[in-house]
């Protein structure tokens, strides 16, 4: 008589920690491996909660921004501009079209950095540690020039309601150009080492695989949205500041899959750095802020009012809902991190995929846990 | 007093052998660091030391000085046992290797099969390693490491085989010898050498195949436990090792330490430096392949072109026909991989969905 | 996309073979140093007056009204320059003092002086091994910025 033993396998509690190589920041994830494959994945978030929200009630208009900058602290350019736009909004306020190109300039150029820290995040989780090193050289070469505006490379507190804090110096148009060549070359040099390498393919294609409805559904927004098929880019749809006199194209990818995330983003750089060059060419003289507003120290008051104020963030769409009952602070600032709402998809893209897959997946969502946890 | 006469001897080998061994490592580890900067458009390591020289020295002090740490819940006796495991087979492996004609510890008859046999034997220390942690990444780890190491054995032994059957001799001198006068065998054999070349990556757990031994998803795998000299011992057998299958690359494929002027055994180190740069050179440019792509790779594509390559040398060597005719069907053989491996690519990326 | 089998791998290793040619983008920080902008924020520096002989700054707290942080002590005094009609400022400040540990580097307290008595400077090397040493006093601020970095030779701008 054969006696048969069936295979007894018991499925693992497995904590992939907040402190972890790859979790792109805080971010702690409790997942219930079969062998390899993901059964069930909880993310776990709350580990760089700052309480901003709850800060900014406390805070004069003036001081917010330079929390702001903090959120995404990738980007930090397109944070302080929803939250500027809300206040002129409340103040209807107009501004002055330098101040508006200027804005473009920087937030596009801050666009272009976040997604070579992608690059470099995402080859690195790969397992190339040169990728890492070829989007951070881009980086600083970018972090350099905001250094000449505003004094700091990456926490600017530079875009105030009404324009800009202060016109950019002269040095800063002729370097801008001087850095364009060498910022397309750098974007090649980036899509050689991955974007055709095979490896990366096989690692990446048809993992988290997310159809346009289903993405909708989940509240994905921005290069993870438009990585599915789906075209929604709040430059297009939403036209806000001088967009609609730039020409761009809106990226679109196919499968919905880790690779078009990432390949979206890559030619989303190349978009960007043509909407840089056309604004440059742009530029108007002119003031850069609206006059009269209060500067320190006479505190800038809002009239009594709400609004939501959104803008496309590197990572998606970031919007700004503003209560003012009047005076200087805010009565209740609430803010729509993209992230954090990307975030609540990586259950339905883990399902079912292996351990490693999981942290492509991550990957290829690009959160920033400082606004997630805000 | 014979005896002790031939123990004195041999314990003086061993120890000049172990600090040859050393110094390649530590060698290997800055040109690694070097190198990655380079490419890198950095510079690496250049405070300690003219040009960082002396750096892995001072991390080699830095782990002898770290505490000994072991979790309190791992079994003791195979915690401490299992390094030594992993690093004395890449340490045993270079008594076979002949850097010269003369300069050999023990050249075995059976060399080439006494390198296959004994490198093979760290994979009782790794799973070792990473059971005696009571970690489950350590465990994950030893898992994969375990089934990416014997799956990789296979084909290597096969290709190492056919040069065998090109040289007619198991013994690394003088398969050597014997390209004397036919030509290194990577002419004759271009499909074997890139074989090689893989296998031999994923047996040192370097990248594209280092998904074991990940940083970033298994932090480590199974030396995650491990901290100082301990953990130290695998990072010298993971670049013994290296140095070890470029050493054995160059004997079988690349003519060892024969050229023409300048002296052997310099002839024999910038051969090995060649075959570890392009080593580093993968490492530098490559991401890495999960696990189930790696044992896909390794049993669906290497494991029958191996068996191929065997078989052309078979019949060459059998119906006598000219080494050309060799390298005529190696190459065709070459591209007939490559074309497997781009269709193929289709078939291994889909992880299975739970939801489908 | 991919023209032959491993294009893309040959791809990666070529990218990665003709940078490792070029010249690095890093430099052996200290002993080399990358020009800092003009308008690099470092920690805050008083300013002299060279034509009096005195600060520029009064004391008349504004700037620590407005820090975010309360990372400034200002204690005003009595100008005795004033009293001999060299100055024309009536009051000069007495204590200044500014935590680095607290400073935030926002610069708030350079655009709401009154005076222009206080500017950032391009200094951020600051470590020491106790925070209360990070608490600069009136001489220390000034001596900031008066002193050229013997390292780096790099003078704060004055007006």
């Amino acid at each position: 008589m054969l006696i048969k033993r069936e295979f007894e396998t018991v499925e693992m509690p497995i904590n992939v920690g907040p402190q972890h190589p790859s979790t792109h920041g805080v971010l702690r994830l409790v997942m219930t491996l079969d062998g390899e494959q993901i059964v069930k994945v909880d993310p776990v978030i709350g580990y760089l909660h700052r309480a901003v929200e709850k800060l900014s009630e406390n805070l004069r208009y003036q001081n917010i921004p330079h929390l702001f900058d903090r959120l995404d602290y990738v980007s930090a350019f397109n944070n302080e501009w929803p939250l500027a736009m809300a206040q002129e909004r409340l103040l209807g306020l107009e501004v002055p079209p330098r101040g508006e190109y200027l804005r473009v300039i920087l937030c596009e150029l801050n666009r272009i950095a976040s997604h070579f820290l992608f690059f470099g995040a995402f080859g690195h989780d790969a397992g190339t540690a040169t990728s890492w090193m070829y989007g951070f050289r881009e980086r600083e070469r970018i972090q350099r020039l905001f250094e000449m505006v505003s004094g700091y490379r990456m926490m600017h507190d530079f875009v105030v309601p009404g324009g800009v804090r202060e016109d950019v110096p002269e040095e800063f148009v002729p370097a801008l150009r001087a850095l364009l060549p060498v910022l397309w070359q750098g974007l090649g040099d980036c899509n050689n080492l991955l974007t055709e390498n095979e490896v990366l393919v096989t690692r990446t294609r048809d993992i988290g695989v997310i159809t346009g409805e289903e993405a909708i559904s989940y509240g994905l927004s921005g290069p993870s949205l438009r990585a599915s098929g789906v075209r929604e880019d709040l430059r297009l749809t939403e036209p806000y500041s001088v967009y609609p006199d730039l020409d761009f194209d809106v990226v679109l990818g196919q499968h919905g899959d880790s690779y078009d995330r990432y390949w979206v983003r890559m030619q989303e750089v190349a978009q960007s750095l043509r909407i840089v060059e056309q604004a440059l060419d742009r530029l108007p003289g002119g003031l850069v802020c609206t006059p009269g507003l209060p500067k320190y120290p006479k505190l800038l008051k809002l009239p009594v009012g709400e609004t939501y104020a959104r803008a496309e963030n590197p990572r998606g769409e970031f919007g700004v809902y503003l209560i003012s009952t009047g005076g200087d602070r805010p009565y209740r600032l609430k803010i729509r991190a993209p992230s954090f709402c990307n975030l609540m998809a990586l259950p339905r893209l883990m399902e079912g995929h292996y351990l490693a897959d999981a942290i492509m997946i991550l990957g290829s969502l690009d959160v920033v846990m400082g606004e997630v946890d805000r | 007093m014979d005896l002790l006469v031939t123990l004195a001897v041999l314990t003086l080998q061993i120890v000049l052998l172990f600090n040859v061994v050393m110094f390649i490592v530590l060698a290997l580890v800055w040109l690694e660091r070097k190198v990655l900067g380079r490419v890198h458009q950095r510079m690496g390591p250049m405070r300690v030391g003219p040009h960082g020289t002396l750096q892995s020295l001072a991390d080699g002090i830095k782990l002898l000085l770290k505490e000994d740490l072991a979790p309190s819940s791992a079994e003791r006796f195979a915690f401490l046992l299992a390094p030594l495991l992993v690093f004395a087979p890449s340490f045993l492996v270079f008594v076979a290797i002949p850097f010269t004609r003369d300069i050999v510890v023990r050249n075995l008859a059976l060399g080439l099969v006494y390198f296959v046999a004994v490198s093979s034997l760290s994979t009782v220390g790794m799973v070792l390693a990473g059971w005696s942690s009571s970690n489950k990444y350590a465990l994950i780890g030893a898992a994969r490491t375990a089934a990416q190491l014997i799956s990789y054995e296979i084909p290597l032994v096969l290709v190492v085989l056919s040069v065998a059957m090109l040289g007619g001799t198991l013994d690394l001198r003088g398969l050597v010898e014997s390209q004397g006068q036919a030509g290194p065998y990577v002419l004759w054999q271009p499909l074997g050498a890139l074989i090689f070349i893989m296998a031999a990556l994923a047996e040192v757990f370097r990248p594209p195949f280092d998904i074991p031994v990940a940083e970033s998803e298994v932090l480590g795998g199974p030396m995650i436990e491990y901290s100082g000299m301990r953990w130290g011992l695998f990072f010298m057998a993971e670049y013994g090792n290296a140095f070890a299958f470029s050493a054995l690359f160059v004997l079988l494929f690349l003519g060892g330490w024969q050229g023409p002027l300048l002296p052997p055994i310099l002839w024999f180190l910038l051969k090995t430096s060649a075959v570890i740069l392009v080593f580093f050179w993968m490492r530098a440019a490559m991401p890495r392949l999960r696990i189930d792509q790696l044992m896909g790779f390794a049993w669906e594509v290497l494991l029958p072109f191996a068996f191929l390559n065997l078989f052309l040398t078979g019949v060459v060597q059998l119906y006598r026909w000219p080494l050309w005719s060799l390298s005529l069907l190696s190459l065709t053989g070459l591209l007939a991989l490559g074309y497997v491996v781009e269709r193929g690519r289709v078939t291994w990326r889909r992880s299975p969905s739970l939801a489908s | 996309m991919a023209t032959f089998p491993f294009a893309g791998v040959l791809k990666s290793l070529w990218v990665t073979l003709r940078t490792a040619v070029r010249k690095p983008v890093t430099v052996q920080y200290p002993t080399v140093r990358v020009p800092y902008a003009p308008r690099m924020r470092g920690f805050p520096a008083l300013i002299w007056d060279d034509a009096v002989g005195e600060h520029f700054c009064t004391g008349c707290q504004v700037c620590a009204r407005y820090c975010p942080t309360n990372a400034i002590f200002v204690t005003m005094k009595n100008n005795p320059l004033n009293q001999t009609g060299q100055s024309p400022r009536r009051k000069i400040v007495n204590q200044f003092y500014l935590d680095y540990g607290r400073c935030i580097q926002c610069k708030i307290c350079v655009d709401v002086c009154n005076f222009d008595a206080i500017e950032m400077s391009h200094e951020t090397e600051f470590s020491e091994w106790d925070k209360r040493a990070l608490i600069f006093d009136v001489r220390d601020l000034l001596h900031m910025e008066t002193l050229a970095n013997p390292r780096t030779k790099q003078v704060v701008t004055r007006r």
